[in-house]
């Protein structure tokens, strides 16, 4: 399969509606959603752009990482008082209110970092759609990176600019991280 | 080797009836604990080592002016407060012996143990304490010398309470009553500390902890202490 | 009928004076461009000023920190002013200080966020970084107030050859994992949302600059993908970490409570705990804040007068909630108390130390009751700095009387003792305040402040909306 070639139509962050517009017109001249990425400056929902919903595991990660905390608290309260038995004041070996304690804390740790992890993991791991940056997206910008057949670039590039982006041609994947 | 009974549970009875005041129950303590010597600044400031201290009260209007003296050691609490609190440990309560443990290699200093305990019975080395030749051969061989940084506190003379059942296993026989005391219980002129077994109704500890006179210190804590004080008031009887 | 037309036109309706909404931060927009140049510049901008405070700073820290512990640690803990009865001082006070402290961060950029409270836009990433460093400066003093502190490591669970494990049935042993916790969420906390601004960041520099943010950035590109991740990741920690936030202070309120200390033992210590540290914390950001904007090249920009007003506002509600809490502890205890905790209740307000019971109640109540009720006090900055660094004394008050003072009179007179912090304890606390302001100063050069892609947002949310003759504000929910 040969390399797509990417363009990208930078909108500034007033125009939202010329953005959504913009991704209209794309799909009508048969660009389709996996050729299409948006990337900006802030968070937009993909509703307010026509795009469909993305998806995370992050959730799931998020309550696998709780899961393992608890049963390390389970552990820590009842196995180790079990594995080597101390007698302290009147107090039974495991008692069920420090032991709550105890679980809370494990399981909230487990849930938050492991939720980092799933967003780290996630984040480096290779994405779908059309690679791509340019500067100006830190600066507020919403950009439409895209890819499709080369003899619908005049059209594209002339539907585009009458909503008022600009257009970059070509653009490269950049190595932003290591 | 005679058939190992139930564990003994130790006790100890301080008859404050008798109680002089002299201190020689605090200074055979320090004898044979290996105790170290703070310095006048720091007894001064509440450091002393001391494991066992001499409540003095002073009780009546001048001119009848009198002292009422108090020993108070570790209670060697059946539900020590100071024991759940430790992060590592080293405050346990022994199957053995029934009494509270002070294990020195383990404490790591927190002092939460200390604060815990409503008798202020505990003891922190602040520093690395000096004997100066030749004082430190007299330091007792049965007992470590605490390094700074460590929990102490009265044990009820544990090394005297292994070394005696030791001695009685060697034997063939059982402990007798009387056989073990603590330091403190040796030295007392009067005849004020009395300790032995008190799950052993025959014992002179156990008699003397039934007396009418008893009571125990902070009761009302629920800590149920090992040790006992009988008190009458000086005219008990007359 | 003369008169009543005369009466109509004397009672004329109140002119409202219009005021200029371009004075909340919200409705000041700029382009994103320029805030972010704005921000980029107060980043990279050094003054002498600042090297000669970083400087200062370090030089403190090295001594009034670490050598006055090495020093201890040496010697050991009787270079302190510890004696029998009162074992935990000045370092256990400042160590539920910064503990306090810490519970700002969480407030603004958690609760608040959870509540959508717009106005804590500016500012989260401030507060944020507030937390993470008085939780550096407050998990120092569980090693600094051991008398071992070599073998700290027993108190972490780990396998060892001898099968011993930690005491879990103690509250230092909770302390640990709830500090450990707290402090490892609130740094990705910290972290998570200050991603984007890092690529804004990697975008603008280059050098040794370009290449930490680089790293840090994690190849961030503003796909919807990573927005959606991280605002489910955001979502996630903004409500976890709440009760991890009260729990943490709860469990070091435990450390307190559980025990048969007379005045420890109180089922409030929780929630009394909670609400000093939440009024702690808020002041103490209230403070930073000020520095940051007198400071700070461009923060009058984000930092406004409306952020003061609102935090004032909050300021005054806690000191109500902890005040209420105060009275609850102290009529309970009075009323029903046994004899010792009557006596600790007489000690406090007139033994020798009354002094510090009585600055407290000023600092927390009379000071905040008689100031934060006035908008235009409210409004005026350096007031503000005044009355937070009032709250936090206060506050401090506040641990040394619970801590010291009580433990020092309870059920045995003979026992009483009277405890004087010594020279060490008060260099250690004051070189823990130097490292959290050394660090922050690190922090305040290093990375951006101000998280621009929340005020952004927030300001592409905020419009003015005409109703009936007013221009009333009005907020879009973007993220549904």
């Amino acid at each position: 399969m040969a390399a797509k070639v990417v363009h990208l139509a930078l909108f500034k962050e007033e125009q939202i509606d010329h953005a959504a517009e913009a991704i209209g017109r794309l799909h009508e001249l048969g660009i389709s959603d996996q050729d299409i990425s948006v990337i900006s400056g802030i968070p937009y929902s993909e509703r307010i752009l026509g795009r469909p919903m993305s998806w995370t595991n992050i959730g799931r990660i998020g309550l696998a990482g709780a899961v393992l905390g608890f049963l390390v608290a389970a552990f820590l309260n009842f196995g180790t008082p079990l594995l080597y038995p101390i007698r302290v004041a009147a107090m039974g070996l495991t008692p069920i209110p420090t032991a709550i304690v105890v679980t809370f804390e494990l399981t909230m740790l487990g849930l938050l970092i492991s939720t980092f992890i799933g967003v780290f993991v996630e984040t480096i791991s290779p994405s779908f759609g059309p690679k791509g940056y340019h500067p100006k997206i830190s600066d507020g910008h919403i950009g439409i990176l895209f890819s499709g057949p080369a003899q619908l670039d005049e059209k594209i590039h002339t539907s585009l600019s009458e909503l008022g982006a600009e257009l970059v041609h070509e653009v490269e994947e950049e190595k932003l991280w290591l | 080797m005679a058939e190992q009974k139930v564990p003994q549970k130790w006790g100890l009875v301080v008859d404050l009836d008798r109680c002089t005041g002299c201190n020689a129950c605090i200074a055979a303590c320090s004898m044979e604990n290996n105790i170290p010597f703070v310095g006048e600044d720091d007894v001064a400031y509440g450091r002393g080592m001391y494991w066992l201290y001499n409540k003095r009260e002073w009780v009546g209007e001048y001119p009848e002016v009198k002292p009422a003296f108090e020993p108070v050691m570790c209670q060697q609490c059946g539900n020590a407060p100071c024991e759940p609190v430790c992060p590592v440990f080293a405050s346990v309560h022994s199957e053995e012996e029934q009494i509270n443990l002070a294990v020195y290699n383990r404490c790591v200093g927190t002092r939460y143990c200390a604060n815990n305990c409503p008798y202020h019975a505990r003891q922190f080395n602040y520093f690395d304490y000096e004997m100066p030749e030749p004082m430190n051969s007299y330091l007792n061989p049965d007992v470590t010398v605490r390094r700074r940084g460590v929990m102490e506190k009265c044990t009820f003379c544990v090394q005297r309470i292994v070394r005696g059942r030791q001695k009685a296993a060697a034997e063939g026989r059982e402990v007798q009553d009387g056989e073990i005391q603590p330091a403190c219980v040796q030295a007392c002129p009067a005849g004020a500390l009395v300790f032995g077994d008190v799950s052993d109704p025959q014992s002179k500890a156990s008699q003397a902890a039934r007396d009418q006179r008893r009571y125990q210190l902070l009761e009302e804590l629920g800590t149920l202490p090992r040790v006992t004080y009988l008190k009458g008031g000086g005219r008990y009887g007359s | 009928m003369a008169a009543e037309t005369e009466l109509m036109q004397a009672a004329k309706p109140v002119e409202h004076a219009e005021e200029d909404p371009r004075e909340h931060l919200m409705f000041d927009p700029r382009p994103r461009e320029e805030m972010n140049r704005m921000i980029m510049e107060a980043m990279t901008t050094t003054t002498r000023r600042y090297w000669i405070w970083l400087i200062g700073l370090g030089l403190a820290v090295a001594v009034l920190l670490f050598g006055a512990w090495g020093n201890m640690i040496l010697t050991g803990i009787g270079i302190a002013g510890l004696r029998r009865p009162v074992f935990w001082g000045v370092f256990i006070v400042t160590f539920v200080f910064w503990i306090g402290i810490s519970h700002a961060g969480t407030f603004v950029s958690a609760i608040l966020r959870v509540f959508k409270a717009e106005f804590r836009r500016p500012f989260t990433r401030a507060a944020e970084l507030m937390t993470t460093f008085g939780l550096a400066a407050g998990a120092l003093y569980p090693l600094i107030h051991l008398g071992r502190v070599w073998v700290f490591y027993w108190m972490i669970p780990y396998p060892n050859a001898r099968w011993l494990w930690p005491n879990f049935r103690s509250p230092l042993v909770w302390d640990f994992l709830a500090i450990t916790t707290y402090l490892l969420s609130s740094t990705i906390y910290l972290y998570l949302p200050l991603v984007p601004d890092l690529a804004m960041a990697r975008d603008r520099t280059k050098g040794w600059r370009h290449t930490i943010y680089k790293i840090l950035a994690l190849g961030w590109r503003g796909t919807e993908a990573e927005w959606h991740r991280l605002r489910k990741a955001i979502g996630i920690f903004a409500f976890a970490i709440i009760p991890v936030m009260f729990s943490v202070h709860t469990i070091v309120s435990w450390d307190f409570a559980v025990g048969m200390v007379a005045g420890w033992h109180s089922t409030i210590f929780g929630p009394y705990f909670i609400v000093g540290a939440i009024l702690s914390g808020v002041a103490a950001v209230v403070t930073i804040l000020y520095v940051l904007r007198s400071t700070m090249k461009h923060f009058d920009y984000f930092i406004r007068v409306e952020h003061f007003d609102a935090l004032g506002k909050l300021l005054l509600v806690f000191s109500m909630a902890w005040a209420y809490f105060f009275f609850n502890e102290y009529l309970v205890s009075w009323y029903g108390g046994d004899a010792a905790i009557k006596q600790v209740l007489t000690l406090h307000a007139t033994g020798p130390a009354a002094w510090v019971w009585y600055t407290m109640l000023i600092c927390n109540i009379a000071i905040p009751w008689l100031t934060l009720w006035n908008k235009t006090i409210r409004r005026t900055p350096w007031a503000m700095f005044i009355i937070t660094l009032l709250i936090n004394v206060g506050m401090y008050a506040e641990r040394y009387t619970i801590i010291p003072l009580t433990l020092g009179h309870q059920r045995s007179p003979f026992d009483w003792g009277i405890y004087n912090p010594r020279l060490t304890e008060i260099s250690i606390a004051l070189g823990t305040l130097c490292l959290f302001m050394f660090l922050y100063l690190l922090a305040s050069r290093l990375i951006p402040l101000v998280p621009v892609w929340e005020v952004q947002e927030g300001q592409m949310a905020h419009r003015l909306r005409k109703v009936g003759k007013a221009r009333m504000p009005s907020v879009t929910e973007l993220e549904e």
